[in-house]
């Protein structure tokens, strides 16, 4: 039976052969050195947005939002008394702010600047610039003789206790006590839900916790700064926190160390098992020198790749080199099927590379085709991903085809270890075929139960430590860091300040203050200020500055007051009120909030809302808001559910897309729809069984494991073509072997890493296992009793 | 010559007063004032207090009982022109007013202005020197009987405060009267009377 070959593999065998060999070997050695060199200059790029969607569905633009929420991007310390002094509790948390200062950790933080003096005469004096309608309502209640009366009375018998010594200034200055209308506006600034203020210290409701806030320039992403930084927090900690008295961090900065930490054990743990188990099966299945050969071809496109994608994209992102390195470390099934024929012999050399040549290139075709259709993902690692896998197969093939054949000689009696032909263990076709029509059914129905959950919390490893800090967190201080966020944008901060006024008004109707925090009562626009100035001006200048005056001199005369008692009172009252800013705020102590709610990056501002992050809030406030152009919402909880549905849409267009060209591909190859439906059966089963267990056991599709589905199909493919290729042309042992071993290396790499406790390693492991555990099975039993009497 | 001799003696009478004021007071005269308050264990004394405010066309005067039982509860309860007043306990307190007839409690560390009151009050009632003199630049204006000058270093006083007079008793165990004088140049004038020592004092004053 004559084996189909291709030619120009066989000439190039022929042409390389002679002297040229010695060449061949020193210019792929040389591509090596020199992509080893230029892989030098990679730099990686450890952002999560490699796997946010970048397409029109705005998830990775609400990610980049999400990240200015306030306490995102700092280091949140909770000292935690176990009796309730609040006394002491202050004293520790500032012995523990000294500390930490001392330790150059960062800006640290135990309160708002002092409030009780320049902030109140700020408020004070800028009321006639925030006052609203509704404000001069209340000022006027409370400018009437009868309440004059009351007002001085009260400051009156004030003065008189020792209370007065620090409140006689108050008195003059603001004897009607008009600020409390002003500090209303205060209601909506509470970015704690649990918090209070005692001397100046952020306490919790009970008293018994005080918190402190690190902002630090340490990047999130920099897992050796951040082990650093959290060392030198817990020794002030150690140092500064005495007996009774406990502190607890949460930050980005310990979710970083957390899964660098496991991913680091993790990798310790996989390698070690699977260089055992790959130097194994090499052991059990190849038995010989030339077996080094095959092993370094993974290797080599592995620096291959790398170099070439130095030279495409220094900036890669740390998944692509992390994940692809290990996929193509694994991809090592064409110097498999070269090995084994090579080994096998009987032939001139350059027939069996000819021959062999054939399925190694369909496989090929058929898996770039497969990581070709990743190039149109909307997540940008993925593209990335397939750029890089494509070079690596490209290079395997290359190096398989045209350097491997160069290197392995025949065995000495043209078998190979553990031919399948000398056992008898084949097992009766119509049981296959029903075990297996049986597990399709199966698994098809339960593929069906499988849900994508795009929560990045579900690929991040949280360690019970990290776990009982966070919910300590919320039970101490209410879900701070658990609400929607609302940007007003403009040009300039003027612009995005009369936009959030606008927000506030529709929003401060609906939702009550506690939950509803917005800058918009205590900083509104130069507009909206200068319009308050006018009605405040016109309010006292319609002679009711003076009549207040006879009023205040009358009624104080009672209590003994001079008639000038309150004359720069009055007098501030017709003179026009400053302006409210973010500077005169910034002044005031008020610093930090205003960092926290007006983002200024180039050519933008953003004034940011926060509401809580309920589903229907948010869906409601999303439809209302779209006619307030320049106001985006961004939620936590849509976050989520948007990565997840963009995530299944790519995916599910990926798979229509890759069975219609890898179909196209396999009619084009082969020309023969039996023998393409059985090329199709290892790579339908991988993914229907991958499917169908993930759904049986409420496993869920991530931003991670989606991806290892691409590595199912690709390989799956290549057994399917390798298997039929030698089955319908003969020599099906070497298929056979080829698919067995490269299956099980790709199962020792791949799947070890099911054991990993990372959850995206693990997720990745999982899914490979059962992709591949039931794809080399089904190309190794199935497509053998779908075509027991294949005509040649 | 006799001319000139007489306005040198002048000058130098003049002069006395203000270089004695001028004297950080020596480590034995505040250790023994401590040793002497040390033997206090409680007070109770009527008081009389005189504020010289420029809002106001007058002195406004009134007066009221203070009782202090070492080293944290305190009460200070005015009795006219109205009846008003506080207590302190430890880092609790209550205050009452006839005005409004109501008793509201309050936590001193949540409360900026009880907050500084308190300081004050237990620092001349113990007398506690060690925070005294952290928080204040001490001066002896005199020795017999002691009378103290009290500026205060920064902090929430400083604000409003220029300084204080405190003066003690001639046996030294507890201080007869307070000045307390603004920036402005307003100031308040507490005078202790009858001040009884370590009489025994009923709990349900606290």
């Amino acid at each position: 039976m004559a084996v189909p070959s291709l030619p120009i593999f066989e000439r190039l065998y022929r042409r390389l052969a002679g002297r040229s060999r010695k060449a061949l070997f020193g210019v792929t050695l040389l591509l090596v050195v020199l992509s080893l060199f230029a892989s030098s200059r990679l730099s990686i790029q450890e952002d999560i947005v490699a796997m946010l969607p970048d397409d029109s569905s705005t998830v990775a633009g609400d990610f980049r939002l999400l990240q200015l929420a306030p306490f995102t991007k700092k280091l949140v310390i909770t000292v935690k008394a176990r009796q309730g002094d609040t006394a002491a509790l202050v004293a520790v948390a500032d012995s523990l702010a000294e500390r930490l200062r001392g330790a150059r950790v960062g800006n640290v933080s135990t309160g708002p600047a002092d409030l009780s003096g320049s902030f109140f005469v700020w408020l004070g004096s800028s009321l006639g610039s925030l006052g609203t309608e509704e404000d001069l309502e209340r000022v006027a209640l409370a400018s009437t003789p009868q309440q004059v009366r009351g007002s001085l009375k009260a400051g009156y018998e004030q003065l008189l206790s020792p209370e007065g010594w620090a409140l006689k200034g108050k008195l003059q200055s603001d004897p009607l006590s008009f600020s409390t209308v002003a500090l209303e506006k205060l209601r909506f600034l509470n970015l704690v839900p649990n918090m209070r203020l005692v001397q100046n210290h952020f306490v919790s409701a009970d008293g018994k916790s005080a918190l402190l806030t690190v902002d630090s320039t340490v990047p999130m992403t920099d897992s050796g700064a951040s082990r650093d930084l959290i060392d030198r927090i817990d020794r002030a900690i150690a140092a500064s926190v005495p007996a009774g008295f406990g502190a607890t961090v949460v930050s980005g900065h310990r979710y970083t160390l957390a899964n660098a930490e496991t991913i680091k054990r993790d990798l310790y743990l996989v390698l070690s098992l699977s260089v055992l188990a790959v130097f194994a099966i090499y052991l059990l299945f190849l038995r010989s020198m030339s077996a080094v050969f095959v092993f370094l071809v993974p290797s080599s496109i592995l620096v291959i790749a790398s170099g070439a994608m130095a030279l495409w994209a220094p900036q890669v992102f740390g998944v692509t080199l992390g994940f692809g390195g290990v996929l193509l470390g694994m991809v090592d099934e064409y110097a498999m099927m070269v090995y084994f024929s090579c080994r096998q012999g009987g032939k001139d050399p350059a027939s069996i590379v000819g021959e062999v040549s054939r399925p190694v290139l369909f496989g090929a075709l058929a898996t770039l085709l497969s990581f070709g259709v990743m190039l149109q993902s909307s997540l940008p690692g993925q593209r990335q991903l397939a750029v890089y896998s494509m070079t690596g197969i490209v290079a395997a093939l290359a190096i398989s085809l045209l350097v491997l054949p160069h290197l392995i000689k025949p065995a000495p009696d043209g078998g190979i270890p553990l031919d399948p032909r000398t056992g008898n263990w084949r097992l009766p076709r119509r049981t296959v075929i029903g075990i297996w029509l049986a597990l399709l059914a199966l698994c098809a129905w339960q593929a069906t139960k499988i849900r994508f959950n795009g929560d990045l919390q579900a690929v991040s490893m949280v360690t019970p430590d990290l776990r009982r800090a966070e919910d300590e967190l919320v039970r101490t201080w209410g879900d701070m860091r658990g609400k929607a966020l609302i940007f007003s944008e403009g040009k300039d901060l003027e612009g995005a300040l009369a936009l959030n006024e606008r927000l506030f008004a529709r929003l401060s109707g609906r939702i009550p203050a506690g939950d509803l925090v917005s800058l918009a009562p205590l900083l509104p626009s130069a507009g909206r200020q200068e319009e308050n100035r006018r009605r405040w001006l016109s309010f006292w200048g319609a002679g009711r500055a003076a009549r207040l005056g006879r009023d205040l001199a009358r009624e104080g005369e009672g209590f003994g007051f001079s008639r000038d008692a309150f004359a720069p009172f009055l007098a501030s009252l017709t003179a026009p009120p400053p302006a409210a800013t973010v500077e005169g705020l910034r002044q005031a102590g008020m610093g930090e909030l205003v960092d926290s709610l007006v983002i200024t990056t180039p050519g933008a501002v953003r004034v940011l809302t926060l509401v809580p992050d309920n589903p229907q809030l948010v869906a409601a406030l999303t439809d209302e808001l779209k006619d307030l152009s320049g106001v985006r919402l961004v939620s936590q909880s849509r976050f989520g559910a948007n990565v997840g549905r963009a995530i299944l849409h790519d995916f599910t267009r990926y798979l229509a897309v890759t069975s219609a060209l890898v179909l196209a591909l396999l009619l084009l190859l082969f020309r023969n729809l039996r023998r393409v439906m059985l090329v199709l059966v290892p790579v339908v089963t991988g993914v229907i069984c991958t499917l169908g267990a993930m759904g049986l056991f409420g496993m869920e599709f991530n931003i991670f494991n989606i991806a290892a589905t691409i590595l199912i199909i690709g390989l799956c493919v290549d057994y399917g073509i390798f298997m039929v290729c030698r089955i319908t042309e003969g020599s099906d042992r070497i298929a056979n072997r080829a698919v067995l071993v490269s299956g099980l290396t790709t199962l020792a790499g791949l799947g070890a890493l099911a054991l990993a406790r990372h959850p995206s390693m693990h997720s990745i492991g999982i899914t490979v296992l059962l992709g591949i555990g039931t794809g080399i099975p089904a190309a190794l039993l199935v497509i053998p009793a779908l075509c027991p009497k294949e005509p040649a | 010559m006799i001319r000139f001799l007489l306005i040198l003696a002048l000058l130098c009478c003049s002069a006395m007063p203000a270089a004695a004021a001028d004297t950080a007071p020596s480590p034995a005269l505040l250790d023994s004032l401590a040793r002497t308050a040390a033997g206090v264990k409680t007070l109770s004394s009527d008081f009389v207090q005189e504020k010289h405010l420029s809002m106001f066309k007058s002195v406004m005067s009134s007066k009221g009982r203070f009782y202090f039982v070492k080293p944290y509860q305190l009460r200070w309860e005015l009795t006219a022109p109205v009846a008003s007043g506080f207590v302190l306990k430890g880092e609790k307190g209550r205050r009452w007013h006839e005005r409004t007839g109501r008793t509201e409690s309050f936590v001193i560390s949540q409360d900026p202005v009880m907050k500084i009151v308190a300081e004050q009050l237990f620092a001349w009632a113990r007398p506690d020197f060690a925070w005294l003199k952290k928080e204040y630049r001490i001066t002896v204006l005199t020795e017999s009987p002691v009378l103290l000058r009290l500026e205060p270093k920064g902090g929430p006083t400083a604000g409003f405060l220029k300084h204080l007079l405190i003066g003690f008793s001639a046996d030294g165990r507890y201080v007869r009267s307070v000045e307390l004088h603004e920036k402005d140049g307003d100031f308040t004038r507490i005078k202790f009377q009858n001040t009884a020592v370590n009489k025994q004092l009923s709990a349900d004053l606290f």
